[in-house]
């Protein structure tokens, strides 16, 4: 068998070799078959090398828990925030709230299948899960809202997402449970809002969070409800059934596109090479800015 | 501008981004570099195809940590960085409103800039607070690169700062100079593209500060912190440097009247140019070589085959070549100490040190 | 780096080989000498990935976290760490000697301190961030760690602020010893890339060490590519063993070129000032010790303005002793200042041993010695001057004129009416004279701690870590 994995492990070795070499040159297309050869030669070396006896393939990520499961426990959550929110926080609620197992990666797509779904059936579902819109009616990057909730709440005026939030602090504090993931969520929250936060230690005091927020709001509440009225009301009368819920141009997807022609905003993290001491001026451009994802979830960073 | 069009030929133009824009600043007296990047020459694609691919690259994890750390400063409404702001620069609560202009589409991004930033220099009061991922742009001899800076603050004061995300960390109170001297580099690329926008719109460019907001990650947790950072001298380099990109002419004029860089790329946009004939074009245009530009360069190694080539002091790094008063080449220098090579004209005083310290090293390893 | 050094570097570039440019070797190399190679990940400001450490050439032990993001591991992996350098740390302290000082209690130092040796200063400046993020943990409260993580913290901080005390040996990286000793072809930003560097030392360049195929990076930052194309797949894959493959291809050239370099360094004869500033070391070790067993708290964040300005004092005398030290052991060195004109060497060609000025009560024996050199001399008459082959010997320039020095002798001659043997230099003997002396102004008056003026922010509060401290995130 040591013969098997020694053959094995020259293998992988070369073919590691070949697909960094390629990748060097940028030959994509070699890359890929070599790629795909070096995962079954490691595969092969890993049933190998655990004798076959931890042979449970690991659930690849992403698999399928059921996607009712991911809307539903989405839907939850939001409910719980009654306000717009970010796959990022959804999750966060998710998991400190409804013992949820949701990864804000799941809900990326969410929304476009809620959409083909109402396409096809309209209103076949008792809810779904749509778009915020923004002061063009056009679907707000990366928000969620649910279908049965008043319009207004799903307009996002330049104050909104301030509002938004406060919101779902307040939220998240009056649902504070005594899962230890519940209090790191409202610390965190509780940090961002002016004397939210006693200190840096300690649980987080909800009333305290809630006295805070709301005294923030009351700053904001006036115009941004009317700013929301006004955008409810365009919407009312500009848009059909399907693009007050959705949007109303096609969803963009204005980071891919927009990134290869005119990207600037480099990734942050620094770049690496042999001899690299500042920054050189690389990655910023195509190859940098195609990686490049917009909210991109976390996940499991504890 | 048709001379720069024709050394690019038929090869895409490839556009500049902040951080090419800044790190023109960083070997101004190469004209090899100045030529290329002003034509809008893609170096990295012209490095591949000579065999001297740059030695850079990110890490996949580099770069999820990076846009990870982006997202955190930028989630709920930027919640995390209006905190900073109002504990940096005492941003009124009421300040909160928030656009985010990448929610238009690519196309009109620029121009939806534009108009947000003429009604805030405008309106003042009633203008938004937190400009997320605005386009801006920049004439870099004679063609337009867009820019994409993290964030535009506005509302401190009637004034707009620049807000530049980075994700290495500041450990108490320290960061990585380097990194900051890079962050510093690049958010000045910003602010000077912003003055220009509010000039060419007829508001005071003063407007934006020079005084970027940098945030980065403090010691070992995600925890976003801001600190201000003045990016006057940045600046400076930068318009001298541009100033002298518009003043390619002189170079050009240097130039053999055919010369090109073209790549003729196929169809599929691999250069079908045979790399001899795109090398011997190169060395028609005269590179400045230093070590720097390892870091800096997507031509390095080829600049530097050529240096050893040569046998041109520049390999050792710009110190030994000043210390040897300007002799150019490894063997005059070397003649010089042996005493095989009479100085030239104002080389008697290198020399007479280059003799002396041969002698003494002979004597040490003897 | 000087003239001599630069043509070094020509005379390397033109034959194709390194050219050495020290004599001896000026850094103390340990017995057993602990090498550690740390990897971190890319992106991160000190998440370990993994290490690879050990006293022998044969045994290395690699540790490694198999999932980075990984808090726990993290920790586990900074315990297992610690399991291995603790005690070879404190493996040192048990053989001490009884050191008697003037005005002071005496003293225990150890006989012998341990040395870590990392690749380059990006590792050691690692090594330091270690230390930084787990010195402050706690084994009890929210969230416990094993105690030896704040106690490898502590070591592994006490030894990055060392290594930036000129003359250190307790945690050299290689890649700067070896530039100390060697003048390679290439820019000092290629030599921070040890296999190229130990390439041009030994075999000559080759382009292979740029190749992170063939010669992976000597960390702590890893190639792009390997993250890229290997690391992230296998950790995607959940598998610990093929992570931990992974990361031994990436450590093992490494460790291997580690052990070539201090082969290398070893080669040199030690030299003459090496054994007194390892004592200093071993007086530090001791005191770092005793500060431990004493129960004193872990290193503050920063410096008060007091410590921060004596800090500084000292390691600006300690780097000035340093090149001091380093002219006065090797001929080489010397050879710089003979450059410049601050020294000159050659040959006596002429004495008056006898010689003597004043009369009566205030005669002194001022012995007169003539030298011949071919350095051009730039100093004035009067300068105090001090020779590397009479340590103790104090003289001052009396003329220097068309390759004639004359100089006369005020110290280390005895104290009788004739100078006692051997401590004037005979005629025919070659002999170097330097203004270059190792005795420094005392250090500036600083005041107390406790009397730090307002401007400096007044007197620092006691250091006490507190909750933050122990339960800041490592994430």
């Amino acid at each position: 068998m040591s013969d098997r994995l020694d053959q094995l492990e020259a293998r992988i070795d070369e073919l590691r070799a070949g697909v960094r070499r390629a990748m060097r040159v940028k030959d994509t297309a070699t890359a890929r078959a070599l790629r795909a050869e070096l995962r079954a030669a490691e595969r092969s070396w890993d049933t190998l090398v655990t004798g076959g006896l931890d042979g449970s393939p690991r659930v690849p990520d992403g698999a399928p828990q059921g996607l009712v499961t991911v809307r539903e426990q989405a839907h939850q959550a939001l409910t719980l925030l009654g306000a717009p929110a970010q796959p990022r926080l959804i999750a966060a609620v998710g998991e400190a709230f409804l013992g949820g197992t949701l990864r804000g990666s799941q809900l990326t797509s969410l929304r476009r299948d809620e959409e083909r779904s109402f396409a096809s059936s309209p209103y076949g579902r008792p809810y779904y899960l749509c778009a915020a819109l923004t002061d063009r009616l056009a679907p707000a990057r990366g928000l969620l809202t649910v279908s049965t909730w008043p319009l207004e709440r799903r307009m996002v005026g330049p104050l909104s997402p301030r509002v938004d939030f406060l919101t779902c602090a307040i939220a998240v504090a009056r649902h504070l449970s005594p899962d230890p993931r519940a209090a790191r969520l409202l610390a965190r929250m509780a940090r961002n809002i002016p004397g939210g936060a006693a200190g840096d230690l300690g649980p987080p005091d909800p009333d305290r969070v809630i006295e805070a927020a709301a005294n923030e709001l009351a700053v904001h509440a006036e115009r941004d409800t009317r700013d929301r009225a006004d955008l409810a009301e365009r919407a009312t009368s500009q848009l059909d059934d399907r693009a007050r819920l959705f949007g109303g141009t096609t969803l963009i997807t204005v980071a891919g596109a927009a990134a290869t022609a005119a990207n600037g905003g480099a990734p942050t993290g620094p770049p690496a090479g042999p001899y690299v001491l500042g920054a050189p001026d690389k990655g910023a451009g195509a190859t940098a800015a195609r990686t490049k994802t917009r909210n991109t979830p976390t996940r499991g960073r504890r | 501008m048709n001379r720069l069009d024709a050394l690019r030929g038929t090869t895409p133009q490839k556009p500049h981004d902040a951080r090419a824009i800044a790190a023109l600043a960083a070997n101004p007296g190469c004209a090899r570099r100045a030529l290329l990047d002003g034509a809008g020459i893609d170096k990295d694609a012209a490095a591949r195809h000579l065999g001297f691919p740059a030695p850079f690259g990110q890490s996949p994890f580099a770069i999820t940590r990076g846009n990870v750390f982006e997202a955190l400063v930028k989630a709920d409404g930027c919640a995390e960085l209006l905190r900073m702001l109002r504990e940096l620069l005492g941003l009124p609560i009421a300040e909160v409103a928030y656009h985010d202009v990448e929610n238009v589409g690519a196309h009109l991004r620029h121009a939806h800039t534009r108009a947000l930033f003429d009604r805030a220099a405008r309106d003042g009061g009633d203008a938004g607070t937190v400009y997320d991922h605005p386009l801006l742009s920049l004439d870099i001899a004679g063609h337009t690169a867009y820019l994409e800076p993290d964030v535009v603050a506005f509302q401190l004061g009637g004034r707009f700062h620049i807000v530049e995300i980075k994700s290495f960390a500041v450990i108490d109170g320290q960061a990585d100079p380097s990194a900051v001297a890079a962050a510093a580099r690049q958010a000045a690329v910003y602010v000077l593209a912003l003055r220009r926008m509010l000039r060419e719109l007829g508001h005071d460019p003063l407007r934006v500060a020079h005084d970027v907001v940098l945030v980065c990650p403090e010691n070992f947790a995600n925890r976003p912190v801001a600190s201000p950072l003045d990016v006057r001298r940045q600046l400076g380099v930068l318009e001298r440097q541009l100033s002298r990109m518009t003043g390619l002419d002189r170079l050009l004029d240097g130039l053999p009247a055919d010369l090109t860089f073209d790549l003729l790329p196929d169809e599929d946009g691999l250069p079908t140019r045979p790399a001899a004939e795109l090398a011997d074009a190169l060395r028609g245009a005269t590179a400045r070589y230093a070590p720097d530009c390892l870091s800096a360069c997507d031509l390095c190694f080829f600049c530097r085959d050529e240096a050893r080539q040569e046998g041109a002091t520049d390999l050792l790094g710009r110190h030994v070549r000043d210390e040897l008063g300007g002799v150019a080449s490894v063997g005059e220098a070397l003649g010089l100490a042996d005493g095989a090579r009479d100085p030239a004209e104002g080389q008697e005083e290198i020399a007479r040190l280059l003799r002396n310290a041969e002698r003494l090293r002979r004597e040490c390893l003897a | 780096m000087s003239l001599l050094t630069s043509l070094a570097r020509l005379r390397a570039l033109d034959e194709g080989i390194a050219q050495p440019i020290a004599t001896v070797r000026h850094v103390h190399l340990s017995a057993r000498p602990m090498v550690f190679i740390p990897l971190k990940l890319s992106g991160e400001a000190a998440a370990p990935l993994a290490a690879v450490l050990g006293t022998e050439r044969d045994r290395p032990h690699l540790l490694v976290v198999t999932q980075p993001r990984n808090r726990d591991l993290r920790f586990a992996w900074a315990a297992e760490l610690a399991g291995l350098l603790l005690p070879y740390i404190e493996g040192f302290l048990a053989a001490t000697e009884t050191v008697e000082r003037r005005n002071a209690d005496p003293y225990e130092r150890a006989l012998d301190a341990p040395q870590l040796v990392l690749p380059n200063p990006a590792g050691v400046a690692f090594t330091r961030l270690l230390g930084r993020s787990t010195r402050f943990r706690r084994a009890d409260g929210p969230y416990p760690v094993p105690a030896s993580v704040p106690l490898l913290g502590r070591w592994l901080t006490y030894f990055g602020e060392r290594a930036a005390f000129p003359g250190s040996s307790l945690m050299p990286a290689v890649t700067e010893e070896l530039g100390r000793h060697w003048a390679s072809g290439q820019s000092g930003l290629e030599d921070a890339n040890l296999a190229a560097q130990l390439g041009w030392i030994t075999e000559g360049p080759s382009d292979d060490a740029e190749d992170p195929l063939i010669w992976p990076p000597a960390g702590p930052a890893t190639d792009p590519g390997f993250d890229a194309e290997v690391l992230a797949p296998a950790i995607e894959s959940g598998s610990a063993e093929r992570v931990t493959e992974a990361l031994r291809t990436q450590l093992e050239p490494t460790w291997r070129l580690m052990w070539r370099a201090i082969d290398l360094l070893a080669g040199l004869p030690e030299g003459a000032s090496v054994a007194q500033r390892w004592e200093h070391d071993r007086g530090s070790f001791s005191g770092m010790a005793a500060q431990l067993a004493e129960g004193a708290p872990p290193q503050a964040r920063r410096d008060g303005a007091v410590a921060a300005a004596s800090r500084l004092a000292r390691l600006e005398r300690a780097q000035a002793a340093y090149e001091v030290q380093r002219a006065y052991d090797d001929p080489l060195v010397m050879a710089e200042h003979r450059l410049t004109g601050e020294a000159f060497a050659g040959e006596v060609v002429e004495t008056d041993p006898e010689h003597a000025e004043g009369e009566g009560r205030s005669r002194k024996l001022r012995p007169l010695v003539v030298i011949k050199t071919d350095d051009p001399v730039r100093l004035a008459p009067g300068t105090a001057l001090g020779t590397p082959q009479r340590r103790a010997q104090g003289a001052q320039l009396v003329s220097a004129r068309d390759g004639l020095v004359t100089l006369k002798i005020t110290k280390g001659m005895g104290r009788g009416r004739t100078p006692a043997p051997g401590s004037v230099p005979e005629v025919g003997e070659r002999v170097c004279y330097t203004s270059l002396t190792d005795d420094f102004q005392g250090s500036a008056a600083l005041p107390e701690a406790e009397a730090t003026p307002w401007t400096h922010g007044g007197p620092p509060r006691e250091y006490e870590p507190g909750d933050e401290d122990a339960r800041e995130e490592w994430s």
